[in-house]
């Protein structure tokens, strides 16, 4: 022992302290009036058997097939498509009374301008070179 | 029936199926001890007499989830320590403020001696656990694996701490020698 730990030893001796006569029955008055807790139930868990597992697997398929059936036999069966006939029968029948129309004469005029325009100028070349 | 029980062991056992005189008898041994260590953390006598009242109790109350792999010296104190925490209200002075000759329990029960009680510097320059480790080490011989137990800490948190107490101890205990020396 060291000398640190020899006069720490030596000081906690020093401290002197011991338990009343007073603080000795209150004590054991206190020890009689308390019992001691049974922690049985929180030290070992319940043990269960090896069927428990399977019996509560096979509840659990078992209750799953059900819902899924329950499920599926409760759903109402879908509407057949409609035939021709009915959609003839809600769509109404329109009179369409309209002409063609004519998108490309405006153009032709036009390219005609054009091409007497170029002709022109082509004669006006020839003179100025005096071809 | 209890009086004929000589071994700790039977004592327990006795006192786990309920036998307060058992317990009793089984803690006579460790009360003195308890009450010391509970004075240098509680601000009155009073305080550490109801301190270890309280321990006592609690320790009998839960006497049946006692683990006999611990020492049942180290088990006492790790309740002895919880209940010193728990029982210290916000508006409780701090032990290591308390100064006076008057108010201070410790400084009541050291018999007198012409050098300050070391345990009363260790009070002053180290923290609440740091002090518990080196009573428990130093005054109640408890391993380091114990005290680690009693304070609910690792052994290698417990190592580190009683090694920088010691240095601070050291160190006042140097400066003192010093001291007196440089008086002498």
């Amino acid at each position: 022992m060291d000398k640190l730990a020899k006069q720490l030893r030596r000081d906690a001796d020093r401290i002197d302290v011991s338990v009343s006569e007073e603080l000795d029955h209150r004590i054991a008055a206190s020890l009689r009036s308390v019992s001691p807790l049974d922690d049985s139930p929180l030290a070992v868990p319940p043990q269960r058997p090896a069927l428990f597992w399977w019996a509560s697997s096979l509840t659990g398929i078992a209750a799953a097939a059900a819902v899924i059936l329950i499920v599926n036999s409760s759903q109402p069966e879908p509407a057949a498509a409609p035939g021709p006939a009915a959609i003839a029968a809600v769509v109404p029948d329109i009179d369409w009374k309209s002409e063609t129309a004519v998108f490309t004469g405006q153009l032709q005029q036009e390219l005609d301008a054009l091409q007497s325009d170029l002709k022109k100028a082509e004669e006006k070349v020839k003179e100025d070179i005096g071809l | 029936m209890y009086r004929l029980l000589r071994t700790e062991t039977q004592l327990i056992e006795a006192a786990q199926a309920g036998s307060a005189d058992a317990f009793a008898d089984l803690v006579r041994r460790y009360r003195d001890g308890l009450l010391r260590f509970l004075l240098t953390r509680c601000a009155s006598y009073a305080d550490a007499e109801d301190a270890l009242q309280d321990t006592l109790i609690n320790a009998y109350r839960y006497i049946r989830s006692y683990d006999p792999r611990w020492r049942f010296s180290t088990w006492l104190y790790r309740i002895a320590i919880r209940n010193a925490a728990n029982g210290r209200s916000p508006d409780m002075p701090v032990v290591h403020e308390l100064r006076d000759e008057e108010s201070d329990p410790m400084l009541q029960c050291i018999a007198d001696s012409e050098t300050e009680n070391l345990w009363l510097s260790a009070r002053r320059l180290l923290k609440d656990e740091v002090f518990s480790a080196m009573w428990l080490r130093y005054a109640e011989d408890m391993s380091v694996n114990d005290i680690s137990i009693a304070l609910d800490r690792s052994a290698s948190w417990t190592k580190v701490n009683l090694m920088r107490g010691r240095r601070a101890l050291d160190a006042e205990l140097n400066g003192r020698n010093a001291e007196n020396e440089a008086y002498g």
